[in-house]
């Protein structure tokens, strides 16, 4: 292959004829993590590359710290993403860049633990640390991820620390993917500054510069598949300010076909198309880490909405034995988001709204899918829409009830005058005593705030061909030439902030497509 | 009500796809006190549609005791914002929210949930409140869920907008600072 191709570019789908098509070695679906880096792989590789991104392309200019703006225009269905019971939120990046764009910045390596089981329970033999760890190194050069930096802990994160430091559990710093961060508090609203390292600022980047296209504004509908192998993505071409498809795209693949839409969208695009679906497992095991907020008010005030989102995690109840584990962060504090978490309305809702800055917000990520819970599963319906059904396993309440008590704790250690629930009828919490009310409150759906910022599973990998969609590279069992290289391949929950690891699987799968197709 | 039962009309509610149940009621809409114009073209609710969200966004949004520096729903349009987000979604979510907002404006249901047997637009504010609250706290999995999506779209809407942010002790977003490139 020629190394001098010309530059690519960004082409805007309201740049695009009605009826488009084109031609490329690798089709790509999704700018995130997992789909800029399979571009920047394949494209140093000398392939040539086009990536369709559902999204719009936004840069710092455009990312003005508004929730009422950046919601809509940043996230999966405007930001209104749920499961089907509306039981949790789902907040997933969709614009060029994908989940990068919005993430809090928080960077771990996949956790031993988790690739052990996958190892001992989920088939995956041939993917461990050591073989995982260049691309890791690799990931954390190209994002700038430094080891954690005490002076990004703000007042939120500084309660975490010091209440879990008292009760003795190991509160960690969390690294985080920024260069010149000057610790605005908005990383999920869009980085004005460009100091988050975003997949749309480096590895997209160096795609570009290679040679690759990225089609934003357009939506994978079909994947078109013949004789076993994928043939080409046929995208709708949206109108920005409807979102209604206005034509198409079709984007013709030579060599392959890349999958890197989320742990959602690409389930469903499978589905959609009856591509490779023969196994009955895709769209099934999708997992979420179910959050569990928890508020505390304090005295002084905590202004939850400035400086890094996460900073501060504490792992101490991961590994619960044989009960589900959980690690807590913390969450931003802003207007909006602090609104949706807290139940009630009218007056009752504005006397807890009016005390916003003295608010601190832990976390409980349940780590699903480790134990007796099979997660949630995707499909759509004849129209195309995607549903999420996410039943919430016996094993999770426990898990759920057993970390707000323990957040709680945190919160009092920490020096809190009062702890809140978020069930819709909020147990208010002022010591050890009023902790155990809460194992009697009943956790149902739409009973307790609940949210998701980490989807993953859904097309797991896996040397077995009735339980997993791809192998351990991301190479499909059925369609030889289909890829995915995004996080919906992992057999479990990470136990960690998926971010990372979906960058690092997606650089080894990369390197194995190109070596695959050479 | 025999666990059965209940769990049929769950599974009938939610597997028939959310809040199907709204077909059966086609002249809910018919008594809807309309109440102020929209303050925006309208892009996917009837304006029936917008009067039962517009009274409910005010029932959701600080109200009577908040004092008048607290804006209302109206002032802020609320349910012109929904309407506008509603219009970009899946036309299958659109057409849901159409569904729950004609059984929620529903005397029949109000009479069943909450012994208030007015349209939701026509009912007291002390009705509406009931009524809310009866689907807050209701025991089916679909009456919670069609809460919810009242209540996030509006609260997203009111709260997300700067008239707000001095109420709830926001100072909004810093000025960014300038760094050399």
């Amino acid at each position: 292959m020629s190394g001098a191709r010309s530059a690519g570019r960004i082409v805007p789908g309201a740049q695009l004829d009605n009826m488009s098509a084109t031609e490329v070695d690798f089709a790509i679906v999704g700018s995130g993590a997992g789909g800029s880096v399979a571009a920047a792989v394949l494209t140093a590789a000398g392939a040539q590359v086009a990536v369709i991104e559902e999204g719009g392309h936004y840069t710092k200019s455009d990312f003005n710290m508004q929730e009422a703006w950046a919601y809509p225009a940043l996230y999966q269905e405007h930001g209104n993403r749920t499961t089907d019971d509306l039981a949790i939120m789902i907040l997933q990046g969709r614009n060029v860049g994908g989940g990068t764009t919005v993430n809090w910045t928080s960077s771990f390596r996949t956790p031993a633990a988790t690739l052990r089981l996958w190892a001992e329970r989920h088939g995956v033999a041939d993917l461990d640390a050591a073989t995982l760890e260049p691309h890791f190194a690799a990931a954390e050069a190209r994002l700038d991820i430094g080891p954690g930096n005490p002076d990004d802990v703000n007042a939120n994160n500084r309660k975490l620390q010091d209440g879990a430091a008292k009760l003795g559990w190991r509160p960690e710093l969390i690294r985080r993917s920024v260069k010149g961060c000057a610790r605005l508090g908005y990383c999920g609203m869009g980085c004005p500054l460009d100091a988050k390292r975003t997949s749309r600022t480096t590895y997209l980047a160096d795609a570009i510069v290679g040679g690759a296209d990225v089609y934003t504004d357009c939506r994978a509908r079909l994947i078109e598949t013949d004789r076993g192998r994928a043939r080409a993505v046929v995208a709708d071409i949206l109108d920005r300010a409807s979102d209604r498809p206005r034509g198409r795209l079709v984007v013709h693949a030579r060599k392959g076909v890349v999958l890197a839409g989320g742990a959602i969208n690409t389930p469903a695009l499978l589905l959609r198309s009856h591509a490779g679906t023969d196994s009955g497992v895709v769209g099934k095991r999708t997992f979420l880490h179910p959050t569990v907020p928890l508020v505390a008010f304090y005295e002084q005030p905590i202004e939850g909405f400035y400086g890094p989102p996460q900073s501060v995690s504490v792992h101490h109840f991961a590994d619960r034995g044989a009960r589900v584990g959980y690690f807590l962060e913390t969450a931003p504090v802003h207007p909006m988001l602090g609104a949706l978490a807290v139940p009630g309305f009218g007056d009752a809702h504005r006397r807890l709204a009016e005390r916003l800055p003295f608010v601190q917000a832990t976390i409980a990520l349940l780590i699903d899918g480790h134990h007796d819970d099979d997660g949630g599963e995707v499909s759509v319906n004849a129209d195309g829409r995607i549903r999420l059904r996410y039943p919430l396993h016996a094993s999770l309440r426990e898990a759920a009830v057993d970390a707000i008590g323990n957040m709680a704790r945190l919160q009092l250690a920490a020096g809190a005058r009062e702890v809140m629930t978020l069930h819709e009828t909020p147990i208010v919490i002022r010591s050890e005593a009023d902790i155990a009310r809460v194992a009697d409150a009943p956790f149902v759906a739409n009973g307790h705030t609940l949210f998701s910022a980490h989807q993953m599973g859904g097309c797991p990998m896996g040397h077995d061909r009735r339980r997993s969609v791809v192998d351990t590279r991301g190479r499909h069992h059925h369609l030889e030439n289909l890829w995915i290289v995004d996080g919906s391949v992992f057999p479990t929950s990470l136990g960690a902030n998926p971010q990372l690891s979906i960058y690092a699987h997606a650089r080894l799968f990369a390197t194995a497509i190109a070596e695959a197709t050479k | 009500m025999s666990t059965s039962r209940r769990k049929f009309i769950k599974r009938g509610l939610v597997g028939g796809g959310l809040l199907a149940l709204a077909g059966s009621l086609p002249f809910a809409l018919r008594t809807t006190l309309l109440g102020r114009a929209p303050r925006r073209p309208l892009r996917l609710l009837t304006l029936e549609e917008h009067a039962v969200l517009a009274a409910a966004a005010a029932r959701l949004v600080p109200g009577d005791g908040a004092g008048p520096s607290w804006p209302s729903a109206e002032a802020l349009d609320c349910a012109g914002k929904v309407d506008a987000l509603l219009a970009t979604v899946h036309p299958d979510a659109g057409r849901d929210f159409r569904r729950l907002l004609r059984l929620f404006e529903s005397g029949l249901l109000g009479t069943f949930m909450a012994a208030s047997p007015r349209p939701f637009t026509r009912a007291t504010p002390a009705e509406q409140d009931a009524r809310l609250e009866a689907w807050r706290r209701s025991r089916l999995t679909v009456m919670r869920s069609g809460y919810q999506a009242l209540k996030r779209l509006t609260h997203a809407a009111y709260y997300s907008s700067p008239e707000v942010y001095p109420r709830v002790g926001y100072p909004g977003p810093p000025v960014v600072p300038q760094v050399p490139a």
